[in-house]
C-alpha cells in the first residue's frame, strides 16, 4: 500500500480523531489478509509418468520455425537494405583481386635467390599459420557450441543430442574448409606461386583445416585438449622454421630452401591427403560421440560465441581481445604472488614487467614480428615495409599494454592512482616501448637490406626507417588499446543503406592502423622522416591523455569562473585592483 | 573532534539529468573529518548517481564539488589523492592476482610499509587464502572485499562507497560496519550509499534520504 493509501484508510476504531492534524502519528491499518483459495484439484505431481518419445528432429524443425517465423527481415531482405555494403564489399573486392594479379605478377618476375626461396616457403609458413590458428579457435570455442538458453531447456531434456548438434559440426566444418581455402590460396597468389599452386596451397589449406577441426570436435567429445595443443605448437613450429628459413636464404646463411624446396611439391599434397584422412575419421567418431560432450562444454563457447558477437556487433576489437584474455586468465586461475618493487610510478611499471614475465606467451607474437620485414623484404616489396612491418607490430604489441588497457576501460581502477591519465598512460607505455625498441634494434638490418637480398638504405637511414616503424606500431597498439568504444547513448548517425550507427562505430574499425598509416606513409612516398617523427611526436602527445578534453574544459571553465568571481568582487568594491603597471 | 576550516566535501547546487529527466536537482552537501553521510532512498532515486557525480564519473549538468578545496576533476592527482571510491566501474587487471593489486595500490600511494599494510587488510577482508588467485575467479563476495580492501590499503582523506553492503554475508556487513565506525572515528569522512539498516544505524552521523 503507498502511503498516500495508507493516509487515506479509515481509522480501525473507526472514532473520532483526538489529536491536531500536524502532530497525528500514523496509525498503520489493519490489514485483513486475503483467503487463500481452496484448490480446484490437487497439483500433479509427475513422478510415474511414462514419457512418450521424443523426436529429436521435431525439435530441431519447431526451432527453425519459431526462430524463422519471428525473424522481422529476411537474408534478402536485408541484402537488398544494405546495397551499399554488397556495392562496397564487391568494389574492394574486386580491387583485392586486382590487388592480388599485380602483386603475383610483380613477385614471379623476381629471379633472385630470395625471392624463390620466398615463393618456396611463405605458403608453407601461411598453411601452418592457417593449420596453427584453426586448432586454437577450434579448442577455443568447441568446437561444437550450443547457447546458453539451448544447454537449459533443450539439452537437459531426455533426447539424443547428437542428433540436434551433428547439423551444427559439420556447418563448422565446412566453413573451416572454405575459410582457409581462400587464405591459404591468397598467401600463395601474392607470394607469386603458379595458378596450379595456388589451387594446390588452397586445398592443402582447406582440407588440413578441416581435418584438424574434425580432430578438435572428436577431442571435445573426450574432454581432452592436450592434443590439439601439442599440435598446435608443432605446427607453429614448422612454421617459424619456414619463416626463419626464409631470412636465412636471403640473408645467404643458407644456399637454399633444403630440405622444404625438395619437399615442396609434396608438402601440399601430404596436408590434403591427412587433412582429408582426418576429416573423415576423426568427423565420423565425432559425429558418433556427440552425445558425450559434457553440457557445460557446449554451453562454455556458445557463451564466448555470444560475448564475440556482441562485441563484432558493436566492432569493438578490443572488448573481443578482453573476453579472451579473461577467460584465459579464469582458466589459469591462480598464480604465485610476486613482491612488489618502488613506489610511486616506477612501481606501476615494475608490476608492467612483472607481469610479462608471469605471461611470457605475450612475447611469442612480437618475436614472430621481428621475421617479417626480413620476408617482405626478401619477397622485393622492401618499399611498403614501413607499412606491412608496422601494421604487424601493432598487433604484435597490444598483447604487452594489458595494463594500458584495463587502466583505459573504466574510470574506477585508474581513479584509485594519485597520478595523471598522462602519468599513468607514460608507465604503462614504458615496458612496451622497451619491447619495441629491441624489436627495432632487431630488424634494422632488414631496412638496411641484410637478410632481404637488396641493400637500399645506407645503416643510418635503415634505424631511422626502423625506428619510425617501430614508432608507428607502438602508437598504433596505444591508440587501439586506449580508443572508447561506440557510445549508444549519443544521437545516432544515418549511414545510408547501412541503417543508423552511433558514432565513432567506423572509426573503432581502423582505430591503430589510422596512426600506423599517418606516422609511416611519409616514408612510403618517400618524403623526410623528419614528418613521420613529428606526426608521431603529436600522436604521443594526443595518446598520452596530455589533451584530455574534458580536463581541458574543466579548467577552461574554472578559470572563467574564478574571473567572474573577481570581477564581481571589484565591482562591488570590496577589492581595490591596483592600476596596471606601465 | 574539532572542526577544520575547509570541508573535506563542499557540493554546490549539483544538478543532473538524463535528457529532460532530472535525477538531481539543486543539491547541496558539506562533508567534514570525522562526519559520515549516509544517503538512502528507492531505487532510482539518484544515490549512485550523485554519488558518481561526486568521484568524476559522470559530470553534472552544473553545480560545483570541491574535494579538501580542490575543485574536483577525476584525473588531478590532489583529488584522486584524497578520495578513496567502491562504487560499480572498479576493474581488475585479470594478470595480478589478489594481493598483487593491493600491493600495487600501496606501492602507488607511496605506502612505506606498504607489504605490513597489505597482510594487515588481507587478514581483515579475510582475503588471505585467497591471495594468489586472480579476479576472475573470485566469488561476486570475495570480489567485493577486494574491491573495499582497495580503499582501506591506501591513504585517503574522504571514502565515497555505493551500496558497499551488497553480497556481502551477515557477518560482513557487520564487520563493514565497524570498520566504517573506526573509520569515521578517527577522522575519515565517508558518503556512501545504502539500503542496508544496520550499516547506516552504526557508521552514519546524518542520514539524507534522496528522492523524498
Amino acid at each position: 500500500m503507498s502511503k498516500k493509501s495508507r493516509r487515506r484508510a479509515p481509522s480501525p476504531s473507526g472514532g473520532a480523531q483526538t489529536t491536531p492534524p500536524e502532530v497525528q502519528t500514523p496509525t498503520p491499518p489493519v490489514v485483513q489478509p486475503e483467503p487463500v483459495p481452496e484448490p480446484v484439484a490437487p497439483p500433479r505431481v509427475l513422478i510415474d509418468v511414462t514419457p512418450e518419445p521424443v523426436s529429436e528432429a521435431a525439435l530441431r524443425n519447431l526451432m527453425r520455425d519459431w526462430r524463422r517465423g519471428r525473424a522481422t527481415r529476411h537474408l534478402w531482405d536485408m541484402i537488398q537494405d544494405g546495397y551499399v555494403a554488397v556495392l562496397a564489399t564487391v568494389m574492394i573486392g574486386a580491387m583485392l583481386v586486382s590487388m592480388v594479379i599485380r602483386a603475383q605478377g610483380a613477385v614471379s618476375a623476381c629471379t633472385s635467390a630470395s625471392c624463390q626461396s620466398s615463393r618456396t616457403l611463405l605458403p608453407w609458413a601461411s598453411l601452418c599459420g592457417v593449420l596453427a590458428l584453426t586448432l586454437m579457435v577450434s579448442r577455443i570455442f568447441g568446437p561444437v557450441v550450443a547457447s546458453a538458453a539451448e544447454g537449459f531447456w533443450l539439452m537437459e531434456a531426455p533426447i539424443k543430442r547428437a542428433r540436434i548438434l551433428w547439423g551444427r559440426l559439420v556447418s563448422v566444418l565446412v566453413g573451416a574448409i572454405v575459410i582457409a581455402a581462400v587464405f591459404g590460396g591468397l598467401i600463395a597468389a601474392l607470394s607469386g606461386s603458379s595458378w596450379a599452386g595456388v589451387v594446390n596451397w588452397a586445398v592443402a589449406a582447406g582440407l588440413g583445416a578441416g581435418g584438424l577441426t574434425a580432430l578438435a570436435a572428436e577431442e571435445q567429445t573426450a574432454d581432452r585438449t592436450w592434443v590439439t595443443r601439442t599440435l598446435q605448437w608443432l605446427v607453429g613450429l614448422v612454421g617459424l622454421t619456414a619463416l626463419l628459413t626464409v631470412v636465412a636464404v636471403a640473408s645467404g646463411w643458407l644456399a637454399d630452401a633444403g630440405w622444404f624446396a625438395a619437399s615442396e611439391n609434396r608438402f601440399d599434397l601430404i596436408v590434403s591427403v591427412a587433412g582429408a584422412v582426418l576429416l573423415i575419421g576423426a568427423g565420423m567418431l565425432a559425429i558418433a560421440r556427440l552425445d558425450e560432450i559434457r553440457r557445460a562444454r557446449l554451453v562454455s563457447g556458445g557463451s564466448l560465441v555470444a560475448g564475440m558477437q556482441g562485441a563484432m556487433y558493436a566492432m569493438d576489437m578490443s572488448l573481443m581481445r578482453d573476453i579472451l584474455v579473461e577467460r584465459d586468465a579464469l582458466a589459469r586461475g591462480h598464480v604465485r604472488p610476486t613482491k612488489g618493487h618502488g613506489t610511486g610510478l616506477a612501481a606501476l611499471v615494475y608490476r608492467d614487467a612483472q607481469r610479462i614475465v608471469r605471461f611470457p606467451k605475450q612475447l611469442i607474437l612480437l618475436l614472430l614480428s621481428i621475421v617479417v620485414p626480413y620476408a617482405v623484404g626478401a619477397l622485393g616489396l622492401g618499399v611498403l615495409s614501413p607499412v606491412i612491418s608496422g601494421l604487424v607490430l601493432l598487433t604484435a604489441i597490444v598483447p604487452l599494454l594489458g595494463m594500458m588497457r584495463v587502466l583505459s576501460r573504466t574510470g574506477g581502477l585508474a581513479r584509485s592512482f594519485p597520478f595523471t591519465t598522462a602519468q599513468i598512460r607514460t608507465a604503462a607505455m614504458v615496458v612496451p616501448a622497451i619491447a619495441a625498441l629491441l624489436w627495432v634494434v632487431a630488424v634494422t638490418p632488414a631496412f638496411a637490406g641484410l637478410g632481404t637480398g637488396t641493400a637500399h638504405l645506407s645503416w643510418a637511414d635503415a634505424s631511422i626507417h626502423a625506428g619510425v616503424t617501430g614508432l608507428a606500431g607502438l602508437l598504433g597498439a596505444v591508440r587501439w588499446v586506449t580508443a572508447k568504444p561506440p557510445d549508444y547513448n549519443k544521437p545516432m548517425m544515418q549511414m545510408g543503406g547501412f541503417g543508423a550507427m552511433p558514432p565513432g562505430m567506423i572509426g573503432n574499425l581502423i582505430k591503430g592502423i589510422d596512426i600506423v598509416a599517418l606516422v609511416s606513409l611519409p616514408l612510403l612516398f618517400g618524403w623526410s622522416y623528419w614528418i613521420s617523427v613529428i606526426i608521431a611526436g603529436i600522436s604521443f602527445f594526443v595518446l598520452r591523455g596530455s589533451m584530455n578534453m574534458t580536463d581541458m574544459a574543466a579548467a577552461q571553465e574554472e578559470q572563467k569562473r574564478q574571473l567572474e568571481a573577481a570581477k564581481a568582487e571589484a565591482s562591488a568594491g570590496k577589492k581595490k585592483i591596483p592600476p596596471p603597471r606601465r | 573532534m574539532a572542526k577544520q576550516r575547509t570541508p573535506v566535501l563542499k557540493v554546490t547546487k549539483l544538478s543532473k539529468a538524463y535528457g529532460s529527466h532530472a535525477i538531481v536537482s539543486d543539491f547541496n552537501l558539506e562533508v567534514w573529518a570525522g562526519d559520515a553521510i549516509a544517503l538512502t532512498g528507492r531505487n532510482g532515486a539518484g544515490k549512485s548517481t550523485i554519488l558518481r557525480c561526486l568521484v568524476g564519473a559522470d559530470k553534472a549538468d552544473s553545480g560545483t564539488i570541491e574535494i579538501c578545496g580542490n575543485r574536483l576533476r577525476e584525473s588531478d592527482p590532489a583529488v584522486r589523492r584524497d578520495l578513496a571510491t567502491v562504487i560499480d566501474d572498479l576493474d581488475f587487471f585479470p594478470d595480478l592476482s589478489v594481493v598483487e593489486h593491493l600491493d600495487l595500490l600501496a606501492r602507488a600511494h607511496g605506502l612505506p610499509d606498504a607489504e605490513e599494510a597489505v597482510d594487515d587488510v588481507l587478514h581483515e577482508v579475510q582475503l588471505v587464502a585467497q591471495s594468489g588467485q586472480l579476479p576472475g575467479t573470485l566469488s561476486s563476495g570475495q570480489r567485493r572485499r577486494l574491491a573495499l580492501a582497495t580503499a582501506f590499503v591506501r591513504p585517503r582523506k574522504l571514502l565515497i562507497l555505493d551500496e558497499p553492503e551488497q553480497r556481502l554475508d551477515v557477518e560482513g556487513v557487520e564487520w563493514l560496519a565497524q570498520r566504517l565506525k573506526a573509520e569515521r572515528e578517527a577522522g575519515l569522512a565517508i558518503v556512501m550509499a545504502s539500503h542496508e539498516p544496520r550499516l547506516v544505524e552504526v557508521v552514519a552521523t546524518r542520514t539524507i534520504r534522496v528522492g523524498a
